[in-house]
């Protein structure tokens, strides 16, 4: 009779957990999103007009691209991720953009769970890298 | 006599806690399940306003961007299993022009459920989960106005 409680307790348990898994996931999937989006729209809005028009090259300014990026996440960042970071860098050669997406995510159970950590951080980073369009 | 009463007593309360456990059992897995349906129907939505998004810029003209949006967004609503007619309208800030950000918001409701004890999630008849993306419309596209507000060189 013992057993009762304590399997109710158990199956209770478990199903938190596995809905606080699926909230990081969730937290997961969003700021691969917005580090995707980002970096498509710094790769498309982040070229380098001066360096173009004087040698024709395609690069980047990551100025120009830090300011892009960090603008489309918080476009798009939801309310349920706290201490969202962006770390925006291009290469060297000017031809592709990285950036990483960081942020906390709180749980909705685990807070009531004895020793357990009231959030986890995520992280997604995406690389674009700007092409020249080809005829048509 | 008395050893046999005691014995009784002892069977009615764990009957007792048998009915209770279960009862619990039932509500919080009852709570468990609309959580599950909050997060789910929030992966829907971000799923639709990413496919609008898409969809509009890379729309041909202003004129087909709005409906193309709408569209994407009631098939990405579809593809994970939900009703588009119960999504919410599709809001999309921004104009389509180049270098403009456009911001799509899709939003889907699901139901709350009212849970004696604990009263459910949302303290509504509905949680609305929300899902928004935000896209530039490509600021070297030909054939489209750039918006006059960025200087016409999308700085």
């Amino acid at each position: 009779m013992i057993l009762m409680p304590a399997a109710v307790l158990i199956m209770v348990v478990l199903g938190a957990l596995a809905v606080d898994s699926a909230i990081a996931f969730l937290g997961e999937r969003e700021v691969a999103n917005a580090a995707a989006a980002a970096a498509n729209d710094a790769a498309g809005a982040a070229i380098d007009l001066d360096e173009f028009y004087t040698s024709g090259a395609i690069v980047l300014s990551p100025e120009r691209a830090q300011q892009v990026a960090t603008a489309s996440v918080n476009a798009t960042a939801p309310d349920f991720l706290d201490a969202v970071d962006v770390d925006v860098s291009v290469s060297p050669a000017g031809d592709a953009v990285e950036v990483t997406v960081t942020a906390t995510v709180r749980y909705i159970f685990a807070p009531a769970l004895p020793g357990a950590s009231p959030t986890v951080q995520v992280q997604a980073t995406a690389i674009a890298h700007p092409e020249e369009a080809g005829p048509g | 006599m008395s050893r046999r009463l005691a014995a009784e007593d002892g069977v009615v309360g764990g009957l007792e806690m048998l009915a209770f456990g279960f009862l619990t059992f039932v509500v919080v897995a009852l709570l468990l399940a609309n959580a599950w349906g909050v997060i789910d129907a929030k992966l829907a939505a971000t799923a639709a306003a990413r496919e609008a998004a898409r969809a509009f810029v890379e729309a041909p003209d202003a004129a087909t961007a709005h409906s193309r949006a709408v569209d994407a967004a009631r098939a990405a609503i579809s593809g994970h299993g939900r009703d588009p007619d119960r999504m919410g309208p599709t809001d999309i800030d921004g104009a389509f022009a180049r270098c403009e950000r456009i911001t799509v918001t899709v939003t889907y409701p699901v139901p709350a459920l009212s849970l004696p004890w604990i009263g459910g999630l949302g303290g509504g008849p509905t949680i609305t989960a929300t899902g928004v993306h935000s896209e530039i419309v490509d600021p070297f596209r030909s054939g489209l106005p750039v918006d006059d507000q960025l200087g016409g060189d999308c700085a």
